[in-house]
């Protein structure tokens, strides 16, 4: 619930604030967002399995952030970023299904 | 399939697994003392910021994709507009140039008719004009109408760029003075080509039926061709094939002139009385 409210707080700020992107960060930004969503799945699953711990959560999204968008930087460096952000959505897709039917499972008991 | 299987395995960070069982340990350590709960409490905090800065996130580059789809949709519309604005241009030019060349020529005229030498130079202009193709001729001759077979015969009824030259070549051979294929006059500079599925002729397509237009001695013309290597091999297509072939005399034919003939690198050697 707390949590919730905490996302539309941030969704509210972002589209009233706009903050705009500088130029170079704007090709990482829809890379730290997926690797962001995934983070956020795998919290709410941890929550639903009662072992949801706030610091392995802030670590979990930080670090997946970061590493998502130094992997798009490093293949935009050696002329594979196309190819690398397309590896990263895979696998972090993959693992988004996989959390989310895990939550339906514990939501639904389906 | 062992990566995809790793991958749904372990798709919720082993560490939320670690921290728990730590947490349980403590808590099994210390039982009685609030600490842990304590912890806890606080820590749903950050956890708080980090989802808000999340939606920040989302919020973001939400709007920042909305954003560069209207930039790519100005830009390209600014693209389309330039393109237009420059093929007006050109017509334009285009429509210059072929005013000037007309006004030229008829500059030209006036002076070339004021002396006798110049009447005679004329009188060649207009001879070599014909035989290069870059005045339009007009004259008797013969219209040739060829088509593709059948579709039953396939691909051996269709008509080729090869049967094509070898009938415009037949036509020469024959005593032609100009040809023109589909309205496309054959200079020298002239190539009848198979550009993937369509004839081009002179660079542009044409399509069948093929009307081919030579002018020379309508007597003659039509019974020459058919003893040439092109009009036996007509024969031949049509007799095995079934590819359509008529050769009919016409009285008065107007072939066009050539769209350019620009030489780049031939001279003349001398220049002839």
């Amino acid at each position: 619930m707390i949590a919730g409210l905490g996302l539309l707080l941030g969704v509210l700020l972002g589209l009233v604030l706009q903050p705009t992107v500088p130029i170079w960060l704007q090709p990482y930004l829809p890379i730290a967002v997926v690797a962001a969503l995934d983070a956020v799945f795998g919290a709410l699953r941890a929550f639903l399995d009662g072992i949801f711990d706030d610091k392995v959560f802030v670590v979990s999204f930080v670090s997946n952030v970061l590493i998502a968008a130094l992997i798009v930087y490093l293949g935009d460096q050696l002329g594979v970023g196309g190819q690398l952000s397309t590896g990263v959505i895979v696998v972090l897709g993959i693992r988004i299904f996989s959390n989310v039917a895990a939550i339906r499972r514990h939501l639904f008991h389906a | 399939m062992g990566l995809l299987n790793y991958l749904t395995a372990t798709s919720l960070d082993e560490d939320y697994a670690h921290a728990s069982e730590r947490r349980a340990r403590e808590q099994a350590g210390e039982a009685g003392s609030d600490r842990g709960s304590g912890r806890r409490r606080t820590g749903h905090g950050t956890a708080l910021v980090v989802l808000a800065l999340f939606g920040v996130l989302v919020a973001t580059a939400f709007v920042q994709t909305a954003r560069s789809a209207d930039d790519a949709a100005e830009r390209h519309d600014e693209l389309v507009k330039q393109v237009l604005a420059r093929r007006d241009q050109l017509q334009q030019q285009r429509g210059r140039a072929e005013e000037l060349r007309a006004e030229t020529e008829s500059l030209q005229n006036t002076y070339l008719q004021a002396t006798a030498e110049g009447r005679s130079l004329q009188a060649r202009l207009e001879r070599l004009g014909l035989a290069t193709g870059a005045d339009p001729a007009q004259g008797p001759g013969v219209r040739v109408v060829v088509d593709d077979g059948p579709t039953s015969g396939g691909a051996d009824a269709e008509v080729l760029d090869v049967d094509l030259q070898k009938l415009v070549n037949g036509l020469w051979l024959s005593g032609a003075e100009a040809v023109a294929v589909n309205g496309q006059r054959l200079t020298a500079l002239s190539a009848i080509r198979l550009a993937g599925p369509v004839i081009t002729v002179n660079y542009e397509r044409i399509s069948g039926p093929y009307t081919v237009t030579a002018i020379g001695d309508p007597a003659t013309l039509a019974a020459r061709f058919v003893d040439t290597p092109g009009g036996q091999w007509w024969l031949d297509l049509q007799a095995l094939y079934g590819v359509q072939f008529r050769i009919d005399r016409a009285e008065s034919l107007t072939l066009p002139a050539s769209r350019r003939v620009d030489l780049r690198h031939a001279r003349t050697t001398e220049v002839m009385q």
